[in-house]
């Protein structure tokens, strides 16, 4: 029940922020803060994947509403949930996940969170900003665009995890 | 039948992703080839509430500002009126002016939300319908063009922002009144290039760009910015023309709605070119 509450408060959270404080952020060079991947990346390890695709896709599409792109942030969104668990099971340890523990970067160390939030981060901003674009013609800018993106992105997602997560009690 | 729902138990996962992915992408496709859709955008009321919510907390940061711009526009405006005119010819009054009529009405509205830095950028503006801003009409500030109407609710507007890709405005380059279209690349905010000029017409820099009010959205003479620098364009005999921006489009606060009085004159009369008309017969 815990779980639900906090998720929720989580959702509007992320919402909130990435409309009225990120999206107004622009830092030029054509970077994007997009922080909502972190609120998929954040879900527990033990979800229903039917609940954690139509999260994202919900959570896309309010964003869409807001920013004027009409599900270029949905699409998006659902990819990176849709292959989650995939590059979950992909970077698993030795043991299987330990449901008590959170993807965050004190549970599961630097190594792990870099690689897998790494990983589905760059398929995330790729597919959004080649989907945005909707042509190769000026491919090396789309690059810049995504390399930029995914350097800021990982550095936000890092500080928002050290300012305001906590190390899950076991 | 039985393997059928096998079939669809197995991959269920995958379908409800699918069907997810097309309803998302056809959104953003049908958009991007038909950019009139009316739904889901920053006009619809509950987002253009939130944002002039936000809007009602931001702007008391923009006021110094503000105040300072709008002072210089009242002296600007004050030079013109009658009473500070000195009148040259003491022969002639003015009694009632029937050599002029009101063409542009417009009207003020701030700007609640705005972004400068993706690849088609709009602003939403808090005056709609009950303003009487209809899509299409044109949207300038103090110090040059912002964009056009896309669509409205009853208290809201999303502009089509200079800085989308397809927002195609046609320009005079001023002093020798070479006509082209404004395009935006999605990259720098600050400047913007005219296409189709060919490279054998002489450009200086810093010459003036202003609109051509040829389709009745903007008066003619709005200012659009100052010639950077000329391009050539690779294997084309044209000119790729760099212009700066007057306006600063990230630090963007008022702006005013043109409404023009004679448009559905002008329709009304454009309508009735038949759509395979020859040339007239001299």
């Amino acid at each position: 029940m815990n779980i639900i509450i906090v998720g929720f408060f989580r959702f509007i959270l992320f919402v909130f922020l990435q409309i009225f404080i990120f999206n107004q952020i622009e830092l030029g060079f054509g970077i994007h803060l997009l922080m909502c991947p972190l609120y998929v990346f954040l879900l527990p390890f033990e979800i229903n994947l039917f609940v954690s695709m139509a999260l994202a896709f919900g959570m896309g599409a309010i964003v869409d509403v807001f920013s004027n792109t009409y599900g270029l942030h949905a699409s998006s969104l659902l990819l990176m949930a849709y292959l989650r668990p995939i590059i979950f099971k992909f970077f698993s340890p030795r043991e299987e996940y330990d449901p008590l523990k959170t993807p965050t970067y004190y549970d599961m160390g630097h190594l792990w969170f870099f690689s897998a939030f790494g990983a589905l981060l760059l398929i995330h901003n790729s597919w959004f900003f080649i989907l945005e674009a909707f042509s190769f013609t000026s491919f090396l800018y789309t690059l810049q665009k995504i390399i930029l993106s995914f350097l800021i992105i990982y550095l936000f997602s890092l500080l928002i995890q050290v300012f305001f997560f906590r190390r899950s009690k076991k | 039948m039985q393997q059928l729902i096998a079939f669809f138990k197995r991959f269920r996962v995958f379908l409800v992703f699918i069907s997810l992915q097309v309803a998302a992408i056809s959104t953003y496709v049908q958009y991007l080839s038909f950019p009139q859709s009316q739904y889901l955008t920053s006009a619809s009321y509950f987002g253009g509430k939130s944002f002039a919510l936000r809007y009602g907390i931001m702007k008391h940061f923009e006021l110094e500002n503000t105040n300072e711009k709008l002072q210089l526009e009242n002296v600007a405006l004050r030079k013109k009126t009658i009473n500070n005119l000195y009148q040259i010819n003491r022969h002639l009054f003015k009694v009632s002016d029937t050599t002029y009529a009101q063409q542009y009405d417009f009207i003020s509205c701030f700007i609640t939300n705005s972004n400068t830095g993706k690849l088609n950028n709009y602003f939403t503006i808090d005056g709609g319908e009950l303003q009487g801003i209809k899509r299409g009409m044109g949207v300038f500030s103090q110090k040059g063009v912002v964009g056009v109407i896309h669509n409205t609710s009853e208290h809201y507007s999303v502009v089509k922002s200079v800085l989308t890709q397809n927002i195609n405005i046609d320009v005079l380059i001023l002093p020798i009144n070479l006509y082209g279209f404004l395009k935006w690349d999605g990259k720098d905010p600050r400047r913007c290039s005219i296409t189709g000029i060919t490279n054998d017409v002489k450009i200086k820099k810093g010459s003036k760009v202003v609109t051509k009010g040829g389709s009745g959205v903007f008066p003619k003479g709005l200012l659009v910015g100052y010639v950077e620098k000329l391009r050539p364009v690779e294997g084309k005999p044209l000119w790729d023309v760099v212009v700066r921006f007057s306006e600063d489009y990230r630090r963007l606060d008022r702006v005013y709605v043109i409404k023009n009085l004679f448009i559905e004159e002008q329709h009304d009369l454009e309508k009735k070119i038949p759509n395979n008309a020859k040339e007239p017969s001299l």
